[in-house]
């Protein structure tokens, strides 16, 4: 039995990449319940770009490696889907172009931020931290906000993303990823 | 159309004659030959003007490669892990409220006190730093440093929403349950009163809810059960715990009934129904032995069932993991399953172990604001009926075993060991006993301030001695003779009647497992034989809760056996330090030898090499 988690809990999607030098990117997923425990881990083999993709993409390289490349595989092949996927990297908002579900910012430093109002425009207050959601998607912020009150008001939704990159660093040193 | 001035061109001639080859024969009877042939040997056809045209023909051009560019990326290979599902517990029922407060205004929830010494609530104090569970050395598969790698920090894991604390736990406590979480064999040997039982609860409640976790056996001296129930009772209300007693056909049912998560049962009763099963032992996901240094002998028939219990993770706690030798870590590693069967490792191998395997902390090191433990050793003087009494029973004692010879053992002096130790505590004529005196003038002083006090003496006789000289004081007892059912109320009645200041117990009954931080002043009456023991007594009121300087009565008899007993506990205290890391390691022959206990009376050891283990059996349920 694996821990698909009740199906009317918020499912949380950490995903998050690390640029290994000489290697690229690697993104890891974490899919977790409201309150941060783990149901679902996947993470990628390192995607690097060679020097024609990375003229040819030019700016558009990492948010498409991040976002469409890595993001969309890991949610694709996720076998407990995340209600919500959040990261803490602006290139990995891409991905919400390609999925059917909410992708959102979590801001560092909530409190110093000058990002919007919580629950103006399209950023919300989620556990102790602002997220922000894509500028193309505005009808995502109301499709979370519902199931926002799930999330302990204390949760820090930046430290799923450090165990995320130390469970890639791990992957990476024991050379399950060759 | 003309052709490129590079071009290649063809270029054909035609004549009105048609050519003549050269050399050809002319027909014979030709009149009219058909080449003019100048005399020079010029031919007149070179005078005609050539006819030229073009003809066009195709370039031979290699072709040009084009090569198509499309973003094909590879395929993303990656690598899934999915969690365990744990266990979908029942939330605890909520608090009832109490008839008092009927009718009163709505209770409002009110934040549970912490601990002593831990932080006040100040919300410009800096966040604590989160305690991550690290993967176990011996976790080889990527799969297995996941596992524990992704594991939320514990502060946001135990943070009252999936899993309730009563309190806030210590940062040491937060690292002892990360520590026994991802252990798969375990020793918590923690000092006494820092809070095993708490962790060793919580751990078990990450295990389940992280799925590692379903059927867990805890094994404990029998009287300690109620305090086991109590305390899972306050920690983890939510989990359903099943104590294995009654018959041996309801026990029967326990041991193999389906949907119980956790049993509880005493050495006694795992060692009769482990071997009434046989083969047919039910298996667990965890088992845990606490005071497990009752499988010290690893040749014991409670050692030898305790290993043969099916499991996949065994824990063991104790705060005294050696008592007398450092061998006896040998048999709990053989149980934990870190040795081979029989294997005898040396004193390094010993060390390297427990630095993987053992997790010791001690009040020094992390409880720098529990209130001070305050040691005395008071030296009386015998009383003068105790003193002859003492003197004709010690002369006429070495007198007897020299006459002995070579037939003399260890039981024959550990006899008069006994007998003289009984003298120290009151004279069995007259009844006088200076330690009693000195017992009656301090407690006049701790009940006077409404203090309460824990007295603990080597044998029973003596303590029902005591109750009636000191009735003024409502003095509780607690020993081996006193009921199990009676033994709760005693320990409530202590805790709760203001005028209750004294509980009397024996070392053997009440040494450990008891909470009794409510009490200021510990009597060691007379010495046990081992300072383990006696640290165990003394912490069950030095402890976690409590709030108050402890002060601890020692008393040693004057020019007596209980001088020269004390000397060597003070020596077997470093050797327990030596072996555990909290000290050198160059005294390690300093445990009570058979030669030493001869020593104490001048004798010499007339059997063996001196390295029999000496001393009654430790305390028992």
């Amino acid at each position: 039995m694996t821990a698909t988690g009740k199906q009317d809990q918020l499912r949380l999607g950490f995903l998050t990449a690390i640029e290994v030098p000489d290697k690229g990117f690697v993104g890891g997923l974490l899919v977790t319940n409201h309150n941060g425990r783990p149901l679902e881990f996947q993470c990628t083999a390192p995607i690097k770009a060679n020097a024609t993709q990375e003229i040819l993409y030019g700016p558009t390289l990492a948010p498409f490696i991040l976002g469409e490349l890595i993001g969309g595989t890991l949610v694709e092949k996720a076998g407990i889907k995340p209600q919500l996927i959040l990261t803490d990297q602006m290139q990995i908002l891409e991905l919400r172009n390609h999925i059917d579900r909410p992708v959102a910012l979590v801001e560092k430093g909530a409190q110093e931020s000058n990002a919007d109002e919580p629950g103006t425009r399209r950023s919300i207050r989620l556990g102790r931290q602002i997220i922000q959601f894509h500028v193309a998607h505005g009808g995502d912020q109301a499709t979370v906000a519902g199931n926002s009150q799930q999330v302990p008001a204390d949760a820090d939704l930046q430290e799923p993303f450090e165990r995320v990159r130390e469970a890639l660093q791990e992957t990476l040193k024991s050379g399950a990823l060759r | 159309m003309m052709s490129e001035p590079d071009s290649a061109a063809s270029v054909e001639t035609e004549s009105r004659v048609p050519p003549v080859v050269f050399g050809e024969p002319i027909a014979a009877g030709s009149s009219k030959p058909e080449v003019q042939i100048y005399m020079s040997g010029m031919n007149g056809a070179l005078n005609r003007v050539p006819k030229i045209r073009c003809v066009e023909v195709p370039v031979q051009i290699p072709d040009v490669t084009l090569v198509p560019w499309r973003p094909n990326w590879p395929r993303v290979k990656t690598i899934c892990l999915t969690f365990p599902a744990g266990l979908d517990l029942l939330p605890p029922p909520p608090p009832k409220k109490s008839d008092a407060a009927a009718g009163a205004n709505e209770l409002v929830a009110v934040k549970a006190p912490a601990p002593p010494g831990a932080a006040a609530e100040n919300p410009d104090a800096p966040p604590r730093k989160a305690t991550r569970i690290k993967p176990p050395v011996e976790a080889i598969s990527i799969e297995d440093r996941l596992f524990y790698l992704l594991q939320p920090p514990l502060e946001t894991w135990l943070k009252g929403q999936e899993l309730i604390m009563p309190f806030e736990p210590f940062p040491y406590q937060y690292e002892g349950i990360a520590w026994l979480f991802s252990q798969k064999s375990a020793l918590l040997a923690d000092e006494m009163g820092l809070g095993k039982t708490m962790q060793t609860i919580t751990a078990i409640r990450l295990l389940m809810r992280a799925g590692q976790a379903r059927r867990i056996l805890l094994v404990c001296p029998k009287p300690l059960i109620p305090n086991w129930q109590r305390e899972f009772k306050a920690w983890a209300d939510e989990l359903p715990v099943v104590t294995i007693e009654g018959d041996g056909a309801v026990r029967q049912m326990l041991w193999t009934m389906p949907g119980v998560t956790i049993l509880l049962a005493n050495y006694e009763i795992l060692v009769r129904d482990m071997e009434a099963f046989g083969e047919s032992a039910p298996q667990f996901d965890l088992v845990i032995l606490d005071e497990a240094q009752r499988i010290k002998n690893r040749d014991s028939r409670t050692a030898t069932t305790a290993r043969h219990v099916p499991r996949k993770r065994t824990w063991a706690l104790t705060g005294t993991p050696i008592e007398n030798r450092p061998e006896e870590l040998a048999s709990l590693y053989e149980f934990m399953e870190v040795i081979p069967p029989r294997a005898t490792p040396d004193l390094r191998q010993l060390q390297q172990l427990a630095k993987q395997f053992i997790l010791r902390r001690t009040k020094d090191l992390v409880m720098k604001d529990l209130p001070p433990r305050l040691d005395r050793d008071e030296y009386l003087d015998l009383a003068p009926a105790q003193r002859l009494a003492y003197d004709t029973a010690e002369k006429e004692g070495v007198v007897q075993l020299n006459s002995m010879g070579d037939s003399i053992s260890i039981q024959h002096v550990f006899e008069l060991v006994l007998r003289l130790k009984q003298i120290t505590n009151f004279d069995p004529l007259t009844g006088e006993s200076s330690k009693l005196e000195r017992v009656e003038a301090d407690m006049e002083e701790i009940a006077e301030c409404g203090g309460k006090a824990i007295l603990f003496s080597q044998w029973t006789g003596c303590i029902d001695y005591l109750e009636q000289k000191l009735a003024r004081f409502n003095p509780l007892i607690y020993h081996g003779k006193v009921p199990m059912h009676k033994r709760e109320p005693i320990l409530k009645r202590f805790k709760e009647d203001p005028h209750a200041h004294l509980l009397m117990m024996s070392y053997a009954t009440g040494a450990v497992g008891l909470n009794l931080q409510f009490a200021g002043y510990v009597f060691l009456f007379d010495r046990w034989w081992n300072p383990a023991i006696e640290d165990q007594a003394i912490n069950r009121a030095h402890r976690i809760g409590q709030k108050s300087q402890v002060i601890v009565t020692r008393f040693i008899s004057k020019d007596t056996i209980e001088e020269r007993i004390n000397r060597v506990l003070d020596e077997k205290r470093q050797l327990f330090a030596a072996v555990l890391g909290e000290g050198n390691a160059t005294n390690l022959s300093l445990s009570m030898n058979a030669s030493e206990i001869f020593g104490l009376f001048d004798l010499k050891a007339r059997h063996g090499k001196g390295t029999r283990a000496i001393g009654p059996q430790a305390p028992a349920a």
